[in-house]
C-alpha cells in the first residue's frame, strides 16, 4: 500500500508537466516559426556611395565647372525684392537682397475640393507652389466672383457677366495678382488670419497687405511652398 | 525659422567658399551644384538633402527658403533575423522624384446635394429646410477643422526607395527586434504582411514633419548632394 501511495504522485507529476511542456515546446515551435517568417524593420547607418559621372576628368576642368555652376545659380536668385509664402504655417515674409523687410500672418487654401452637384466638376482649393510673378496691382480691386463662389453656397451660378458676380469689398484696399486668378489681397475675416481658409488666394492683414503693396514692385517673384 | 534659414545658408556659403579657395574643388560638390542647377532652372520648389550637414532644405531658384535640420539619416529595410541582406546605400548625388507622396491625397471634398437660385435683390430667402435626423442621431456636426498631417509617412520614389519621414526611429534593441519579428511573422501567418520598400529615413521633430508633409508630392524633385565637407 504504502509503495502505491508513494508512486501515484510521482505519476500525477508527470502528467502535470508532461502537457506544460508540450505547450512550451509548441509555443516556442510557433515563436521561432514566426520569428523566421517575420521581417522587422531594422536600421542600418546612411552610407554614401559617391558616384560621378563618365563627363568628370574629361572636357573642362572642374574648377571652371564649379565657377560656371556658382555664376548660373546666381543669375536664377532673384534680385531686389521678393516674397516667401510658407503655406503651412501661414506666413508671408518679403525680402530684398536676403534681408527680411517685413514678415507678415497670411491665410492660405484649405487643400478642399469642392464638386459641383450638377457635372462633377471639381475645384480644389490649393495655394499654388513654386514660384510666381506678380504680374498686375490694382488698388480696391474688384472681384469678379468665379462659379464656385456660388456653388460653395448652395447657389446656381448665375450667367457670366451678370452684376450678381460683382463684389467690391471682399478683396480689400489692394489686390497683388500671380497669375491664374491667385491673388494677395485684404480680407473682412480677420480673426481667420494664420489660419487655412481661403480658396487658393493668399489673404493679409490690412497693415501688411498695405506695405506688401508699395515695395513688391511688378515683377517681383514669389516663392509659395 | 529665420534663424534656422540664416544657419542653413551660412552653412552652404561656407561649404561654397571652402571648396572656393586654393584648393580645388570636390568633384563630388561640383556635381551635385550642377544637378542642382538643372532643378532650379525650372519655377519648381525642390528639396535638397544634405546628409553630411543632416539638413534638409526647401529651396527654389538655388536659395534657402526654409530648412529642416534632422536628428538622424538611416537606411531602414526589413530584414530577416536570420540571414540579413542589406540593401546597397543609394548613390550620391543623385536627384529623387517622388512617384506617390502623401502630399496628393487624403483631401476632404464639399459636395452640396443641391444647388438653389440665388435670392432676387430685396426678396427675402427661404431658409431650406434640413431633412429630418433619424431618430437616435446625434447633434448636426459643425464642419470639420482641417486635419493635422501626420508625423510619421512614407514618401515612394520613382527609384525604388522610399523616404520614410518620422519624428522616431523603431526600437532597435535586440528584444524589440524579435518582438518585432513574431508580430509581424504572425501578420504574414495570418496573411496580412506587407513588403515595404527600403527606406531613406529622415528623423526630426514632430512640427517639422508635419510641416514638410505636403510638400512630398507626385513630381517633387529631391536633390541628394555630396562632398560638402
Amino acid at each position: 500500500m504504502l509503495g502505491v501511495q508513494v508512486e501515484r504522485p510521482r505519476r500525477r507529476w508527470v502528467w502535470l508537466v508532461l502537457p506544460g511542456l508540450v505547450a512550451v515546446l509548441v509555443l516556442s515551435g510557433g515563436c521561432l516559426g514566426l520569428l523566421r517568417a517575420g521581417r522587422p524593420l531594422v536600421a542600418t547607418r546612411f552610407e554614401l556611395t559617391p558616384v560621378l559621372s563618365g563627363s568628370f576628368g574629361s572636357g573642362i576642368g572642374v574648377e571652371k565647372r564649379a565657377a560656371r555652376a556658382e555664376a548660373e545659380l546666381r543669375r536664377l536668385a532673384p534680385r531686389g525684392a521678393y516674397i516667401v509664402i510658407d503655406t503651412y504655417r501661414n506666413r508671408l515674409h518679403l525680402l530684398e537682397d536676403g534681408k527680411v523687410l517685413r514678415s507678415a500672418i497670411c491665410s492660405t487654401g484649405t487643400g478642399r475640393v469642392l464638386r459641383d452637384p450638377r457635372n462633377g466638376r471639381e475645384w480644389v482649393f490649393d495655394t499654388p507652389m513654386g514660384e510666381r510673378i506678380i504680374e498686375n496691382k490694382r488698388k480696391d480691386p474688384p472681384w469678379a466672383k468665379p462659379d464656385w463662389a456660388f456653388i460653395e453656397e448652395g447657389y446656381l451660378p448665375p450667367p457670366p457677366g451678370s452684376p450678381e458676380r460683382w463684389d467690391n469689398v471682399s478683396l480689400g484696399d489692394y489686390g497683388l495678382y500671380m497669375g491664374d486668378g491667385y491673388i494677395i489681397h485684404g480680407t473682412l475675416f480677420k480673426s481667420l488670419l494664420g489660419r487655412r481658409v481661403t480658396h487658393g488666394c493668399v489673404r493679409l492683414g490690412d497693415e501688411d497687405l498695405e506695405f506688401v503693396y508699395k515695395n513688391a514692385p511688378l515683377g517681383t517673384r514669389v516663392y509659395l511652398y | 525659422m529665420l534663424r534656422l534659414v540664416l544657419a542653413c545658408i551660412c552653412t552652404s556659403v561656407l561649404t561654397g567658399v571652402v571648396g572656393a579657395g586654393n584648393e580645388p574643388p570636390n568633384p563630388l560638390h561640383v556635381a551635385s551644384r550642377e544637378l542642382e542647377l538643372s532643378v532650379a532652372k525650372k519655377a519648381e520648389i525642390y528639396l535638397l538633402l544634405s546628409p553630411e550637414r543632416r539638413a534638409l532644405e526647401v529651396r527654389a531658384r538655388g536659395i534657402t527658403l526654409d530648412c529642416v535640420s534632422l536628428g538622424g539619416i538611416e537606411l531602414l529595410s526589413q530584414q530577416r533575423m536570420i540571414g540579413r541582406s542589406l540593401p546597397s546605400a543609394p548613390s550620391v548625388p543623385a536627384r529623387w522624384v517622388v512617384k506617390e507622396g502623401p502630399g496628393d491625397a487624403d483631401r476632404e471634398v464639399i459636395a452640396p446635394e443641391v444647388l438653389r437660385p440665388m435670392p432676387k435683390e430685396g426678396e427675402e430667402e427661404e431658409e431650406p429646410v434640413p431633412n429630418p435626423a433619424p431618430a437616435g442621431a446625434g447633434p448636426t456636426p459643425t464642419p470639420t477643422p482641417i486635419p493635422e498631417p501626420p508625423v510619421s509617412y512614407r514618401v515612394t520614389l520613382e527609384n525604388g526607395w522610399d523616404i520614410w519621414i518620422t519624428d522616431r526611429l523603431p526600437q532597435q534593441g535586440f528584444l524589440h527586434l524579435i518582438g518585432a519579428a513574431i508580430q509581424d511573422g504572425w501578420r504574414r501567418w495570418r496573411g496580412q504582411g506587407t513588403d515595404l520598400a527600403p527606406a531613406v529615413t529622415l528623423v526630426m521633430t514632430a512640427e517639422d514633419a508635419r510641416r514638410l508633409h505636403h510638400l512630398f508630392r507626385t513630381g517633387t524633385t529631391i536633390i541628394v548632394t555630396a562632398g560638402e565637407h
